[in-house]
């Protein structure tokens, strides 16, 4: 089996108002990615890609050992797939789409798709222009899950769903999980699902992968640090400072590389530390672009 | 081994400040503490927890290994993952934790402007009414079973 | 390439167009009944209607086979499965060939049959007839070029639109060549170059088209 799943070298692709520039992933099998980035920052085009339906201008693609996008009739034998701008055939019904899929791939799983009917609460003899969006989006996901795929690709899986619905959803991905020879890789704005499920987490932005690590990673490196400085002194020499709110005699220090040791030389420096705040990956995400883009502006 | 059930009940608290990886292991921690949880049981894999409880497996695999430091657990490489024969349920990074928090209340009490012995006295009162809280429970308790 | 997936997509696209055949089908009997009562006047408007009835669900079988995966948004959970480009392009242009060679040998078969067998051996148009119902093959497969390749529903209207136009111009044009208008109302079938060089050059064009289409869209770059 291969150990990874998704290998990106040094993907490009270039529209006449976006451009993907130099996209290296590597994703191991039998973990989940969590992709976050804003709106129009490349997710769905390097899922695209990912997935054989965009040709990159530049670099190499392998998807489960296939190289992308020749090999994507093979490939896509092993991968479920599910967008945001996907859709079902509206005059159809749920069942015919269940005995269409299965007639199209090798590891249908049918008491595993009834298990999911009842779970996702659908009625299979109900017409798809006759659902509700979050019923949609949990057909749809039926489809990719009863493929039993070794690799699931999710492009903003819990967009629009109620709470009920994203619950049912996030516990259905985790046991896909229970196999540690599944992949998945899900872009999302939900980052407190990013955050509680992912293994490992990318940021990207305009185009460009922002960071990537495993999300044990993020959530011990970054930190918040609430100082008082003394009257007129100068902020603390720390590496890894990414931002600096608060006020002159108050900084708000964001750091991308905290040690504890920093604190005792904090207090070397004579500022009073206040308190130590971890970040949730939201405020790590906003915190990396934001000084990202004043970086490119400055 | 243990059954679903039993699995499902491990609940994470989201708004729960702490990190993830550490509400696992105080919640594996108690479950041997209370007896629920012998040593040499079987625990759950690292997989089985992690979808138990949808968390990330790299969450959990950190968790157990932060167990397996402190003796808590053992792993078996191919047999799975049980409780220690001596489980030693003083943990470090309890220990860590509270010279945090002693760390903190140190400075808060220099914005306070205590002395080092006000400040101990402070220490003091809170222990005092921790012991007596906990006697009006079990007091209360003891006049229900009545 | 995979012929059992290219043959399930096309029984899926078949099966969701079943309603439009069923129409054009029942359209399609009722020309047939009107030009089988025998009178001349019958015969043109039967024929008529059956030409009206191909072009018409040929348009439409295009458009709702290929423009509107796009447009509906059924693209994305088409391409999920595992099928390359070449086998997508495969199947709608075998799916929509085939709905429309059914109705089309029927009835270009029936009616070469009906000037041959007819009591005043009216041979001399089965060149015409034949020229002009290729005519119709090589704006059917024009269509499923435009609709496939631009998958723009403005384009493939338009498409649609010129190949009505160029069909009734192609029609005069080639009654009006002289080698063929001679023989057009006579007895005997007279196949001359003229004749059979236009013939020729439809299946040519049809060819053409269709390869085309194999070469664009494996071109593609952005599929979806």
């Amino acid at each position: 089996m291969n150990e990874i799943s998704v290998q990106f070298e040094a993907v490009s692709k270039r529209y006449p108002h976006f451009v993907l520039e130099n996209i290296h992933l590597k994703l191991p099998t039998g973990s989940i990615m969590g992709f976050i980035g804003a709106n129009g920052a490349g997710k769905s085009t390097t899922i695209r890609i990912l997935m054989g339906l965009v040709h990159q201008d530049s670099g190499q693609v392998h998807v489960l050992g296939h190289p992308m996008p020749a090999g994507q009739a093979a490939a896509k034998r092993d991968i479920g797939f599910v967008s945001e701008d996907m859709r079902l055939y509206g005059p159809a019904t749920l069942a015919w789409h269940m005995k269409f899929v299965q007639s199209m791939v090798p590891n249908w799983d049918a008491p595993y798709a009834e298990k999911l009917l009842q779970r996702f609460d659908l009625k299979p003899q109900q017409k798809i222009k006759g659902l509700s969006h979050g019923q949609r989006v949990k057909a749809a996901l039926l489809l990719a899950l009863a493929r039993r795929p070794r690799l699931l690709v999710l492009d903003e899986p819990t967009t629009g769903l109620d709470p009920i619905a994203r619950h049912e959803v996030l516990g259905e991905l985790m046991a896909v999980l229970a196999d540690e020879e599944r992949t998945i890789l899900f872009s999302s704005h939900n980052t407190q699902d990013v955050e509680q499920i992912s293994d490992q987490i990318t940021f990207i932005d305009r185009g460009q992968i922002v960071d990537t690590d495993g999300k044990e990673v993020f959530l011990d490196r970054w930190r918040r640090l609430r100082l008082q400085l003394q009257p007129g002194a100068a902020l603390p020499n720390l590496p890894g400072i990414i931002q600096v709110g608060g006020s002159e005699r108050l900084p708000v220090l964001t750091i991308n590389c905290f040690d504890p040791a920093m604190l005792s030389a904090c207090q070397r420096w004579g500022a009073t530390v206040q308190a130590v705040d971890s970040m949730t990956l939201e405020e790590i995400f906003v915190a990396n672009v934001h000084s990202r883009r004043e970086q490119v502006t400055a | 081994m243990h059954s679903e059930p039993i699995l499902s009940q491990f609940v994470i608290s989201q708004s729960d400040a702490r990190p993830m990886y550490l509400q696992i292991m105080e919640q594996i921690r108690q479950r041997v503490a209370v007896g629920e949880w012998s040593p040499g049981d079987e625990i759950p894999s690292i997989r089985q927890l992690a979808v138990a409880t949808r968390v990330s497996v790299i969450t959990i695999k950190r968790a157990y290994l932060e167990l397996e430091r402190e003796g808590v657990i053992v792993t078996q490489h191919g047999k799975g993952s049980f409780i220690a024969p001596n489980p030693d349920l003083n943990p470090r990074i309890y220990d860590e934790e509270l010279d945090e928090r002693l760390e903190q209340a140190a400075r808060l009490g220099a914005l306070l402007g205590l002395a080092e012995d006000e400040l101990a006295e402070r220490l003091r009162e809170a222990t005092t009414r921790l012991t007596e809280n906990q006697t009006t429970e079990s007091t209360e308790t003891i006049r229900e079973t009545v | 390439m995979n012929l059992s997936i290219v043959y399930r997509l096309v029984l899926k696209d078949w099966y969701l167009q079943r309603l439009s055949i069923l129409i054009a089908l029942a359209g399609g009997l009722l020309g047939m009944g009107v030009v089988a009562t025998g009178s001349s006047a019958s015969f043109i408007l039967g024929a008529i209607a059956l030409v009206t009835v191909i072009i018409a669900f040929g348009a439409n079988n295009a458009i709702a086979t290929m423009v509107n995966e796009r447009k509906e948004q059924t693209l994305p959970f088409v391409m999920s499965l595992p099928i390359s480009y070449r086998e997508y392009t495969a199947s709608k242009i075998l799916g929509h060939l085939i709905l429309f060679l059914i109705p089309w040998l029927l009835i270009t078969l029936g009616s070469l049959a009906m000037l041959w067998i007819s009591p005043d051996h009216k041979h001399g148009m089965i060149p015409y007839v034949a020229i002009m119902a290729t005519e119709m093959l090589v704006g059917s497969c024009l269509i499923a070029t435009v609709a496939l390749i631009t998958e723009s529903q403005p384009w493939t209207v338009a498409c649609i639109m010129v190949g009505n136009v160029a069909f009734n111009i192609v029609g005069y044009i080639v009654a009006h060549i002289p080698s063929i208008a001679r023989t057009l109302f006579g007895a005997t079938l007279q196949w001359n170059a003229a004749s059979v060089g236009i013939l020729l050059a439809e299946f040519a064009a049809a060819a053409l088209m269709l390869t085309l289409t194999f070469v664009f869209q494996a071109r593609k770059k952005d599929f979806l």
